[in-house]
């Protein structure tokens, strides 16, 4: 059962952006459910709301097509982490993050994390082939989809080939480091006072569930700070009335 | 989909309106109260008075009356309408001028200023910064130039509160608070009228599709999308809401928690906010106009107007059940959390979450049910009714009205499939079991229990056994013949004892030991009900089961006897005389009732004394009439007798003593009985002459002096000595004896007394142990005796100086003080006290004696300070 998203006011926002079929939508609904399931293309941008201990962190899944691409900035706007997704079968996917998704970031907060991830690393690698040892369901629903490229991926390089053929890997982590580095120019961010690009270049797979829970975790992990500094700008503005503590009386008695 | 959200009701049918005149077209509506105003392409307001009748099945109908209708005098359309309830006034859009009307005469209010000129289109704001309740703040699009005006509105004026230019033409505007947002040629942007700060949105081609600007809340928009969404957006520029799908050509919305509706060219859609999804399509051509007014849902095609009622959100929701949307019906009712009053919606939350459990229930997905059970506080008897037979006769439980479920019982439900039977009756039991364990079971223990007694019984569960040993609620009635029908006799005992018919408990299990009944539940049952009879208060349970226990094994069945708490209370305590007589019959069985009160209990009583030495006696006896009999019992039964004599003094000596006196093989019994009579020269001469028992006879005389003076030890060890020593028995002196007992037993002799009858010849080396014994013995003898009197002195010395401190303080004598008197200073520290503690010269104190008449002397009145 998907967690409903009740009313909680979320503290941060992750942005998961990256060109059409890269697994944008997988990725989130295999953090969300552990399951890996066929979705249809995203309409829009859809969103999920994690409690993460203490705070509500609402993860935008937004839309790859062309046709959504105006709206990318406004999901990004106040964004703490933004997580470029690419299709590591696919260098198109890679080359598209820089092109037309890097400025819809513009938007985001100055101290916004960038992670790089390369999706659908089944595909290619069979490292991350391997069942997810914590899920049994979920390679039992792997083995529904044995025979179907995963998200539907046809405009991968590869085409539509079985599970145990691997894929001509045409991404590498290289070049995703490489990309990261960029991105921290375009940003116009210090590299040094950065994260090093080694822990937020990540390569997964929605569909065994290699390294997406890792991925999300250290994202979460690295924007508490944005969380507690929204937290501390967000307190003198409004008047909390359901914290009605009665204010220590700082009265300087005649007996004291 | 196949929600039903909104019905189509007819508000004015098209006759009302334009007749038959295809010319004429709805411009525009405003809905305020029950009032509607409807403006027309040929200049007319039509002023409608609403009534809203609600029919069967909560249907709603809306019966419209008109109630004037006002040409404008210009030849153009009516584009836009608003009224300002609280100024009773009306405002027009109409011919690019604002007027404003009065609301229910329709005629343009008399103040000629009233109007605004150059607009394009505008809007009210919902949330108006001024605090003036007579105002209303309009925001205006200028058709002249690349602006936005503010205005307020009074009663009898117009005023320009602020004009900002904007980067491109607007068309389309929404108001709320300070943020204006705008639809421009090519994008959407909030513009902040105060600060003028401006946030641009995204990009909308303004041209190609109508754009759409709908206040949907504070400071949040609903806005059209590029590919046919509606995008939520706050005056930040955030979006908060995933975007809702809708069509690309749509010319309306509006929001109706939580539903986005929209106007596309055939269709009506609803969306939720919530999930986004799509819930109702209703078929509708020639859409014109949807708008939302104060909650109420206004559609219009170009020749009448409808309403889009809500269902109720009740009826909503038990759609979505019905049809198993069990997620959607959660999320819709947890939605309506704001918008109900609190302790309606916890009422119905809890409802809407049994009756999804339910449905999951139905589907076999425990977990969750269960969840949904847990939130929802089901009252656990609505899931242990769908069990057949589960719920006790006495339960006044009734299902709960309207049915939580469409389950008649659990057969109905899985068709007859045993294994789902089986799978929900597992369910069942964990429920029970963790709803057993949480506080949350008000009022219903008794069926709680009773159904898990009977779920436990029939799935021969472990657990049984421990629900019936614990603190429960089961009903007797009920519960007995289940556990009767399911051969849990044992669990059936415990059931008995528990509700404290421990009479039936036994009877039951008597049965089955007695092999009447088959229940492998204990192998060890004989033990157990022996033990439950050793802790039974019911004296007479007891009595009448004993013979039964007796009878089928001696051994254990004494225990009901042995085992007894001694620390019992008074009226289930046993008389032992009484189960001594009762036991006669039983001897084996007395035997260890006896030997359980003399060695066990120490009761200092001759009669169990006696009876039970005489017992041991006669079975000693037994064995040695039997010359078959094996060795080792009889050693047992010898030792078990020797113990009892030698450590019991209250047996009847003289009536053992017939018994065994001139039996050869009891010389040892015989010797401890004579020690028991004083005549310890016999008991010797019997162990030394007869037995020839160096050990025994050494052994008798440790026994027979630890308990008394050890005057009475020495005294027979000097007489085994002498017997030793006696030169006219059979035998002679037996020297290596009486050499051995020495160096023994050195420190029980006087040494003195030994040396004087010692034979001269012996060499000082064979008795070299016995000498150093008895030297160190002198020495240590008179180091102890030195030590208790210094002992005894110092405590003496403690008690004089105790004595002292409780009569009185110390005398104080000094260089300073005189004596009482010769009034002289004292000199010396010597003084004689006086009674009272007065210190006096001794030689003044005599002087005083002296002269005295009595001459009486002072009593131990002198103290040395």
């Amino acid at each position: 059962m998907p967690e409903r998203a009740k009313m909680r006011k979320p503290d941060v926002k992750v942005v998961i952006l990256g060109d059409m079929n890269v697994g944008k939508t997988s990725l989130l609904h295999r953090y969300t459910e552990k399951k890996f399931k066929d979705t249809v293309s995203t309409v829009g941008g859809a969103f999920f709301l994690k409690q993460w201990g203490p705070y509500n962190i609402s993860i935008w899944d937004t839309a790859g097509r062309e046709q959504f691409h105006g709206l990318g900035s406004m999901y990004c706007r106040g964004a703490s982490a933004v997580i470029l997704t690419y299709d590591v079968t696919n260098w198109q996917s890679l080359t598209e993050l820089e092109d037309r998704f890097l400025s819809l970031t513009d938007t985001a907060n100055a101290d916004c994390i960038y992670a790089i991830v390369g999706n659908k690393a089944d595909l290619t690698e069979s490292s991350a082939q391997g069942p997810v040892p914590e899920d049994g369901q979920g390679e039992q629903e792997s083995v529904g989809t044995e025979l179907r490229p995963t998200g539907g991926g046809s405009s991968s390089g590869g085409g539509g080939g079985g599970g145990d053929a691997l894929h001509q890997k045409q991404v590498n982590q290289d070049d995703a480091l490489a990309l990261y580095a960029r991105v921290l120019r375009y940003k116009g961010l210090d590299g040094m006072a950065c994260p090093p690009g080694e822990s937020l270049c990540f390569e997964t797979s929605a569909k065994t569930g290699y390294n997406v829970d890792v991925l999300f975790e250290t994202i979460f992990d690295m924007v508490l700070p944005s969380i507690l500094k929204k937290r501390r700008e967000g307190e003198p503005s409004t008047v909390d009335l359901e914290d009605c503590r009665v204010p220590k009386s700082i009265k300087g008695g005649c007996c004291a | 989909m196949s929600v039903k959200a909104f019905e189509l009701v007819p508000v004015v049918e098209r006759e009302l309106l334009t007749g038959d005149k295809a010319r004429i077209n709805i411009e525009c509506l405003e809905c305020c109260g029950k009032y509607l105003y409807v403006g027309t392409n040929d200049c007319f307001i039509h002023h409608f008075l609403l009534e809203e009748q609600t029919i069967a099945k909560g249907s709603v109908v809306y019966l419209s009356q008109k109630l004037q209708q006002k040409h404008l005098g210009l030849k153009k359309a009516v584009s836009e309408l608003k009224a300002a309830s609280a100024l009773e006034r009306l405002i027009v859009l109409c011919d690019a001028t604002i007027y404003v009307h009065d609301m229910l005469s329709l005629e343009v209010v008399p103040s000629g200023s009233a109007k605004i000129k150059g607009v394009l289109s505008f809007c009210v704001n919902e949330n108006p910064v001024s605090a003036d309740p007579f105002c209303v703040e309009l925001g205006v699009i200028s058709s002249r130039r690349r602006a936005v005006q503010i205005y307020t509105v009074h009663e009898d004026r117009v005023q320009l509160v602020k004009e900002l230019g904007t980067p491109q033409q607007p068309c389309a505007l929404s108001l709320d608070g300070y943020f204006l947002c705008l639809a421009l040629t090519s994008q959407y942007m909030i513009l902040n009228y105060s600060t003028g700060a401006s946030q641009d949105l995204f990009p909308y081609d303004s041209e190609e599709r109508k754009p759409i600007i709908k206040r949907i809340g504070r400071e949040e928009f609903l806005l059209a999308a590029p590919g046919g969404l509606g995008m939520f957006a706050n005056a930040e520029g955030m979006s908060q809401r995933a975007p809702v799908n809708w069509s690309e050509d749509v010319v309306g919305a509006a929001v109706c928690f939580p539903y986005v509706v929209a106007l596309d060219e055939g269709f009506v859609t609803v969306h939720s906010m919530l999930d986004q999804q799509l819930k109702q399509t209703l078929s509708f051509r020639d859409g014109h106009i949807l708008q939302d007014f104060e909650g109420k849902l206004v559609l219009a095609s170009t020749k009448a107007v409808y309403m889009l009622v809500p269902l109720p959100l009740e009826r909503q929701i038990q759609d979505l059940l019905a049809g198993n949307r069990v997620d959607e019906a959660l999320t819709l009712t947890e939605g309506a959390r704001r918008n109900i009053p609190k302790d309606r919606f916890q009422i119905l939350h809890k409802r809407i979450l049994q009756q999804a459990g339910f449905i999951q229930f139905g589907q076999l997905q425990f977990l969750e049910a269960k969840e949904h059970f847990r939130k929802g506080q089901l009252d656990v008897r609505e899931l242990i009714s769908l069990y057949p037979l589960l719920l006790p006769a006495s339960s006044s439980f009734a299902r709960c009205h309207p049915p939580l479920h469409p389950f008649a019982d659990l057969n109905q439900l899985t068709q007859g499939d045993q294994e789902k039977v089986q799978r929900c009756k597992r369910f069942l039991i964990s429920y029970l079991h963790e709803e057993r364990s949480s506080e949350g079971q008000n009022g219903v223990r008794e069926e709680v229990d009773t159904a898990l007694l009977k779920l436990y019984a029939e799935a021969d569960h472990e657990s049984l056994l421990d629900l019936l040993a614990s603190d429960n609620a089961c009903l007797l009635a009920d519960s007995a013949p289940w556990l009767e029908k399911h051969h849990k006799y044992f669990a059936l005992g415990l059931l008995y004892h528990y509700n404290g018919q421990d009479a039936s408990a036994v009877q039951w299990w008597v049965r089955v030991v007695d092999g009447d009944l088959q229940d492998p539940t204990r192998s060890d049952l004989f033990e157990y009900v022996v033990d439950f009879l050793s802790f039974c208060p019911n004296l007479d349970l007891v009595w009448k089961h004993a013979d039964w226990a007796l009878k089928r094994e001696q051994k254990i069945g004494a225990q009901i006897f042995t085992k007894r708490p001694v620390d019992g209370d008074q009226g289930s305590k046993m008389n032992p005389e009484d189960v001594v007589t009762y036991l006669q019959k039983h001897s084996h069985a007395l035997v260890l009732y006896l030997e359980h009160l003399v060695l066990d209990q120490h009761v200092q009583k001759e009669k169990f004394h006696s009876q039970l030495a005489l017992l041991y006696t006669e079975r000693v006896l037994a064995l040695l009439s039997q010359p078959s009999s094996p060795a080792q019992a009889l050693s047992q039964a010898r030792s078990k007798l020797q113990r009892l004599l030698k450590e019991s003094t209250l047996y009847r000596v003289q009536m053992l003593l017939g018994k065994i006196d001139g039996v050869d093989q009891l010389l040892v019994e015989q010797a401890t009985l004579r020690g028991r009579l004083g005549e310890h020269e016999r008991a010797l001469h019997i162990l030394v002459h007869q037995l020839q028992d160096r050990s025994a006879a050494e052994d008798y005389c440790s026994w027979a002096a630890t308990p008394q003076e050890p005057a009475l030890g020495q005294q027979l060890f000097h007489l085994l000595l002498a017997t030793y020593l006696d030169p006219d028995v059979p035998g002679g002196v037996d020297s290596v004896a009486a050499v051995d007992l020495l160096n023994r037993h050195g420190n029980m002799f006087d040494a003195v007394r030994v040396l004087g009858i010692l034979p001269e010849g012996w060499s000082l080396q064979l008795l070299r142990p016995f000498l150093t014994a008895a030297v160190r013995k002198n020495a240590h003898e008179q180091r102890t005796a030195q030590v208790a009197l210094g002992l005894a002195r110092s405590e003496n010395l403690q008690l004089l100086h105790d004595r002292l401190k409780t009569r009185g303080g110390p005398v104080v004598v000094s260089e300073k003080k005189g004596c009482q008197l010769c009034h002289n200073t004292f000199s010396e520290p010597d003084c004689v006290c006086l009674p009272g503690g007065v210190p006096v010269h001794t030689h003044c104190a005599a002087q005083r004696l002296r002269d005295s008449p009595t001459k009486r002397r002072l009593e131990n009145g002198s103290d040395h300070t």
